[in-house]
């Protein structure tokens, strides 16, 4: 099975209000998805539809089961991080291991134990004694110990220090990511994840107005610096967003071939922010 | 690889005592120090009592014909006495129990959505029946069974207790062992606390339902139905059969219970019939509990696996 996650129709109202409008999307095996959108764009609303933990209308599939009614089969194989606060207050560290271990059949309570010995997490030590930093690791070194095939990430690093989170997705790659797995992840800080990602979503009010490859996102959208006096060129060629830097105008083109852009300027790839600043804005 | 719904189920019913520790066990643990110390420092410090302010009493004088008054008392009422005796504690430690459990079923599925953990136990393959259910055999059998461990240590202590005094009445003390019904009180001790929760069972259920339901306050979602429920019959029906119906069940709750004491103390404890734990199996009523039991508890796990979470 290469698609872990599909997607057709995907609707969900709260009241009169649409979070979801017919979103389709898919995650294939070994790609590690970027879900970008503004605050209440409706990306909580489509991680917890895959983790059934709401309801939804359409068709959506994980790991071939239904979310809504299988969610504790699901959960054998997918793996979630909220955000820092959902681990139990009053849980030990050795209790959440135990626990874990009693619970979960693909979990590997020696490979738990050296994540953690490589932290400073003391294992009788309550959670609520633990720095944020300090339960993220804990959370972090219990999720990577599952051999899940999908692992669900919503603003993991919400919160966390600098150190903590550069940290938190250097793990993430170099102990838990092969060519088996896939990671969905939500995050405002962009920056930090862009170089990660093999995939990108784009949401904006439950919608997706982008669904793509890295590599495609790099064929299809090129920036171009072009200096004051080759501006009209530029924007006769329809850019979809322009801005200022040092008395330059920096040009991003969308499906504009480069041998019509390279006369103008310097041609690079847009940085993620800079793509999903110009998507949001598209035809407001 | 799987893991067998029994033990997941174990571990759930274990995860329900490491977060509620300080009420399954400590309370019980610390009311039975507390007693114990109460006991014993009143026997030291005891010794010299003025009693109306001037006498200095000196119990110690009055030890062996105490003792002695009791070894001559007929068999059966040196029994009843001393039964009553290692009774009378369960009357405050089931008390105590149930108030904890109350509580207990208010949080149960109310205080993970609270703190959110809720996502982390969600995110663990475990379903929302075997989770729910995990909870209602928490309160139906664990908290019983640790408010009894600790209740049967506490009696031990008051045979003891009781010996040693014998002792210095001149007495060996071993009528008291032998008046005890030791294994009998145990016995009847701990099914009097699990048939009271099982025969609260529909109030537990009720109060989980009110539980995984609650947006804020489970307390008053937990009891305010029932007020509201009572209020709309008065005014519809002028009549209060619902509130008398729920007062009767609580009542015969605390009758159960306490039902080793009361016919101990000659069956005038309470006004009501007292059942034994073992007649309630032939009760309908307690039947019919656990099947609204069984109701609610299908309404909260329906409205665990739901609800909303954010």
């Amino acid at each position: 099975m290469t698609t872990l996650i599909e997607a057709k129709g995907l609707s969900k109202s709260y009241g009169s209000h649409q979070a979801l409008k017919s979103a389709d999307f898919s995650v294939k095996r070994g790609r590690i998805v970027g879900l970008v959108g503004p605050n209440g764009a409706g990306k909580t609303t489509i991680l917890k539809a895959i983790l059934g933990l709401t309801s939804y209308e359409g068709d959506l599939k994980v790991l071939g089961l239904d979310p809504a009614r299988q969610r504790h089969q699901i959960m054998q194989k997918v793996s979630f991080i909220a955000d820092v606060a959902v681990l139990p207050r009053w849980m030990k560290v050795s209790e959440a291991l135990e626990f874990v271990t009693e619970v979960h059949p693909n979990f590997d309570l020696n490979k738990a134990k050296h994540f953690l010995s490589k932290t400073n997490i003391p294992m009788q030590a309550r959670v609520k004694e633990l720095s944020k930093g300090m339960v993220a690791q804990l959370h972090l070194a219990l999720v990577m110990s599952i051999e899940a095939e999908l692992l669900v990430l919503d603003e993991p690093t919400l919160g966390l220090d600098i150190l903590y989170r550069k940290e938190f997705y250097n793990q993430l790659l170099a102990d838990f990511f092969d060519e088996g797995r896939s990671i969905l992840v939500t995050t405002h800080q962009i920056e930090e994840i862009e170089n990660l990602l093999t995939d990108l979503i784009f949401i904006r009010d439950g919608e997706i107005v982008l669904d793509a490859t890295m590599e495609d996102v790099s064929e299809k959208y090129i920036e171009v610096m072009v200096s004051k006096d080759d501006a009209e060129k530029a924007e006769a060629l329809n850019p979809v967003m322009q801005r200022d830097v040092f008395g330059r105008k920096v040009y991003l083109f969308e499906g504009v071939s480069r041998e019509e852009l390279e006369p103008l300027g310097e041609l690079h790839s847009p940085s993620v922010a800079d793509l999903f600043v110009a998507k949001m804005k598209e035809g407001k | 690889m799987n893991i067998s719904v029994g033990k997941s189920f174990k571990a759930l019913v274990k995860r329900e005592y490491w977060e509620h520790k300080g009420a399954i066990f400590y309370t019980p643990a610390i009311m039975a120090a507390i007693f114990a110390g109460l006991m014993l420092l009143g026997t030291i410090t005891g010794n010299n009592v003025s009693v109306n302010g001037h006498d200095s009493f000196d119990y110690m004088e009055y030890l062996p014909q105490a003792v002695e008054q009791f070894e001559n008392l007929d068999e059966q009422e040196r029994s009843n006495g001393v039964q009553i005796g290692l009774n009378a504690p369960m009357v405050m430690f089931g008390f105590v129990m149930l108030i904890i459990s109350l509580f207990y079923c208010l949080g149960a599925l109310y205080d993970e959505r609270k703190d959110r953990s809720i996502l982390f136990w969600k995110s663990l393959p475990i379903s929302d029946t075997t989770t729910v259910l995990s909870k209602f055999v928490a309160v139906c059998f664990l908290i019983p069974l640790f408010y009894f461990g600790v209740l049967a240590v506490f009696q031990l202590f008051l045979l003891l207790f009781a010996t040693v005094v014998a002792w210095f009445g001149g007495s060996s003390g071993v009528t008291i062992w032998t008046s005890s019904n030791l294994f009998g009180v145990l016995f009847n001790g701990l099914f009097s606390l699990i048939i009271t929760s099982l025969w609260l069972a529909p109030l537990w259920g009720w109060l989980m339902l009110a539980s995984s339901w609650a947006k804020k306050v489970a307390f008053l979602w937990g009891t305010l139905p029932i007020f509201m429920i009572s209020v709309a019959e008065g005014m519809i029906f002028h009549s209060s059969s619902f509130i008398e119906m729920v007062g009767e069940r609580i009542a015969d709750g605390f009758a159960i219970l306490n039902s080793n004491m009361h016919y101990l103390v000659g069956a005038d404890m309470f006004d009501i019939h007292v059942m034994r734990w073992y007649e309630v199996f032939s009760s309908m009523e307690f039947w019919a509990g656990l099947f609204v039991t069984a109701v609610f508890l299908a309404g909260a796990v329906f409205t665990r696996r739901h609800r909303d979470e954010s």
